[in-house]
């Protein structure tokens, strides 16, 4: 990066944002351009339709994930490998009430803003080598504090690397056989999977940062292995006769050459693997008949990761993560029809490490928090956590315009007194977040609290969206719940309630 | 990540701008790709290795006339056809095809062998057979076997019928009817008279076209 941060930070004021909003979406509605598209668009010639189901992107279709297996090559190199997107986001939660400071809890509520964007490198290369590496600069990243004195909250922006898949691929087909084999450089497990139940592509309308936006359909629960976009592995694949899919993958830190992986990350935030011995695994069948595809498959990923991100001296301070998953997708497609229903579902132990398992025992919790009668120690922390999420989602798209979708979330695991962030305070033998005599109590968190220990979260989402262009999309979603952070009323223990998260999320997302 | 990933894909492009796979290329825009690579590697990703598609959005191309294929390929080329899923798809994949390797993919397709379909709706069938051999006389509609052939397979730039999804026909016969996406065809105004019945109904016959 050559251009510090804090020139090309932009950020709108809300009329603004909303007046530039306006703007480019009737810029975009003004020329229907064929050749005005995004890198793909512009590769292969083809409308974004013939990749994406019902132009809702990034749902491929069946020719769009044949174009994703066989790595990125149909079409020509185009001269100027680069596409852009934009998105203005707006949310407002039900309740901002019950809470000590609305302003930090949920920043920027019910506030328009333009929120992040990202750019988009690669496509074709050669016959062979194709990339799809998305950089993404977060308008939102994170509010100045405390650094070089500039102390005074303003919001930063921050580049990252986003998705990044650079492919060598090749098809071969006949009479009898079709296999496509191929190899990914990825920095994100399971991005390099082309159906849409994958845990790196199931959420799919990004929300911003900031607080207001905790509680969006991005921030619900969705199968997911714990690494992030920011690790460095190579991942072999064979599809044969468009009936079996296979893929294995090693993952390891993105360090050294492959530090570009987790460019825009900082040490403290990027995850840190013990060596290479972190494989991913998928298998998928699949079958087509008349206007409908079905995939049905299983997932699986061991990632053995340091405790602390910026200390891998230690051996004994690494975890271990264990995710198996489950997941299918049906696609009807038929002009002017698109129907989809995902169901997956994700089951991930994690075994903490040595060191956090030496210190779980005859403590009570490591939060401090006692039980109600203000003396009892809880019961010590788990020396292992399981959580089950469990995601189905049904979408209608008509002629590639008008669309919705339900979708259901449900997390579910185990109870574990170290996840506490809320509880009675040992000093007051009351659940406080707040200690005005300086008593020294041990403070509960409001809002995002969790007085249980237990993750479940529960409930629906409700999209409508609406696409004037096929490079635009403005689409409204109610988030409601009926369990959040493992109840359903008080669940941080200060009085709010799994309903008062409810949000209404708005978005315009552009492509170019 | 600049810094790594532009030169990392810049040096991809360079290493690899030497080594082109002709044999299995998916290159769109190379006049060297031989037709019969292009027809597997790509288009047989829709219409099927064999040209017989599974999903109707896509025609069956199997024992397609040559020369109606050349044509539309070059109308889809010079986007002289313009209904949605040749501009969706179409457009994009023609663009740079030479003449040679438009002629090599009509030959392709049309020596591979179609496969028939199920029959499905037997009072169907029969309007359809009826519209197809003898026309609507009463609405002025000739017997589309005059020019697609007493066994629907096609003569020249006239297209094969027999075996095509049910609703691609359905949806052509629609955009000849009510638009300007396939100009320059007799078709305008021979489905002009046609109801959302007849056509259903001829689609469905041509589909299963039984012997």
């Amino acid at each position: 990066m050559s251009v510090p941060v804090t020139q090309i930070r932009r950020r709108l004021s809300a009329g603004a944002t909303l007046a530039s909003g306006a703007m480019v979406i009737f810029s975009m509605l003004a020329p229907l351009d064929a050749q005005a598209l995004p890198l793909f668009a512009r590769q292969t010639g083809q409308n974004c339709v013939s990749c994406h189901a019902g132009g809702q992107f990034p749902e491929l279709t069946p020719y769009g994930r044949m174009f994703k297996l066989t790595g990125y090559t149909i079409g020509q190199r185009v001269a100027v490998p680069i596409s852009a997107m934009g998105q203005i986001t707006y949310a407002k939660v039900k309740d901002t009430g019950k809470s000590d400071d609305p302003q930090a809890d949920f920043q920027k509520n019910g506030s328009p803003m333009f929120s992040a964007g990202s750019v988009f490198f690669g496509g074709k290369i050669t016959d062979n080598i194709g990339a799809f590496a998305q950089w993404t600069y977060d308008n939102y990243a994170g509010q100045r504090v405390g650094d070089s004195g500039n102390n005074d909250g303003k919001w930063q922006g921050k580049p990252s690397a986003d998705n990044i898949d650079i492919r060598y691929a090749d098809r071969f087909i006949d009479a009898n056989r079709d296999l496509i084999v191929g190899l990914s450089l990825n920095n994100h497990p399971s991005v390099v999977d082309p159906w849409n139940t994958a845990a790196a592509w199931m959420q799919y309308v990004p929300a911003a940062s900031v607080s207001s936006h905790n509680y969006t359909d991005a921030h619900t629960p969705f199968p997911s292995d714990t690494t992030g976009s920011n690790v460095a592995g190579i991942n072999a694949y064979a599809y044969l006769n468009k009936m079996i899919y296979a893929e294995l993958g090693f993952y390891q830190t993105a360090n050294k050459g492959f530090s570009f992986m987790s460019a825009g990350y900082n040490d403290t935030n990027t995850t840190k693997l013990k060596g290479i011995n972190n494989p991913y695994w998928r298998l998928a069948l699949t079958h087509e008949w008349g206007a409908h595809n079905l995939m049905v498959g299983a997932t699986g990923m061991v990632a053995h990761i340091y405790d602390d991100n910026v200390d891998t001296s230690d051996p004994n301070s690494i975890h271990r993560v264990a995710n198996t998953g489950i997941d299918a997708q049906y696609q009807y497609i038929l002009d002017p029809h698109t129907v989809t229903a995902q169901v997956a579902y994700m089951r991930q132990k994690t075994n903490y490490s040595a060191n956090t398992i030496a210190n779980n025992t005859g403590i009570g919790s490591p939060s401090g928090f006692v039980a109600a009668d203000g003396v009892t120690p809880l019961s010590d922390a788990n020396d292992s956590d399981t959580t089950n999420t469990f995601r189905a989602k049904l979408s209608y798209v008509y002629q590639a315009k008008y669309g919705g979708s339900l979708a259901f979330f449900n997390l579910t695991g185990t109870t574990n007194t170290a996840n506490q962030n809320s509880g009675y305070d040992p000093v007051t033998g009351t659940i406080t977040s707040t200690d005005p005599l300086g008593l020294g109590s041990i403070l509960s968190t409001r809002v995002g609290g969790n007085l249980s220990g237990n993750p479940a979260t529960r409930g629906f989402t409700y999209e409508a969206f609406w696409m004037p262009v096929q490079y635009v999309r403005v689409g409204a979603q109610y988030t409601a719940y009926n369990k959040f952070n493992g109840a359903s009323d008080n669940y941080d223990g200060l009085g709010r309630n799994a309903r008062d998260n409810n949000t209404l999320f708005l978005y315009v997302w552009g492509a170019y | 990540m600049k810094k790594t990933l532009l030169p990392l894909l810049a040096g991809l492009a360079v290493i690899g701008s030497g080594c082109s796979n002709l044999e299995r290329s998916r290159d769109l825009a190379n006049p060297s790709v031989p037709p019969a690579v292009t027809a597997v590697q790509v288009c047989s990703i829709c219409h099927g290795i064999d040209g017989n598609s599974v999903s109707p959005n896509f025609p069956r191309l199997a024992g397609q006339q040559a020369a109606y294929l050349v044509a539309q390929l070059q109308h889809f080329r010079s986007h002289e056809r313009s209904d949605p899923p040749g501009f969706v798809y179409m457009w994009g994949i023609s663009h740079h095809l030479t003449d040679d390797q438009i002629k090599g993919l009509a030959e392709y397709f049309a020596k591979q062998v179609p496969k028939p379909n199920a029959p499905v709706d037997a009072q169907q069938m029969a309007a359809g057979k009826e519209i197809y051999d003898k026309g609507v006389p009463e609405q002025n509609v000739i017997a589309c076997g005059a020019c697609h052939g007493p066994k629907a397979q096609g003569i020249e730039v006239f297209p094969r019928l027999a075996y095509q999804h049910a609703d691609y026909i359905v949806k052509q016969l629609d955009i000849f009817q009510n638009t300007q996406g396939r100009p320059g065809t007799p078709m305008e105004a021979i489905t002009h008279p046609l109801t959302g019945e007849n056509k259903e109904a001829v689609a469905a016959y041509l589909q299963a076209f039984p012997d």
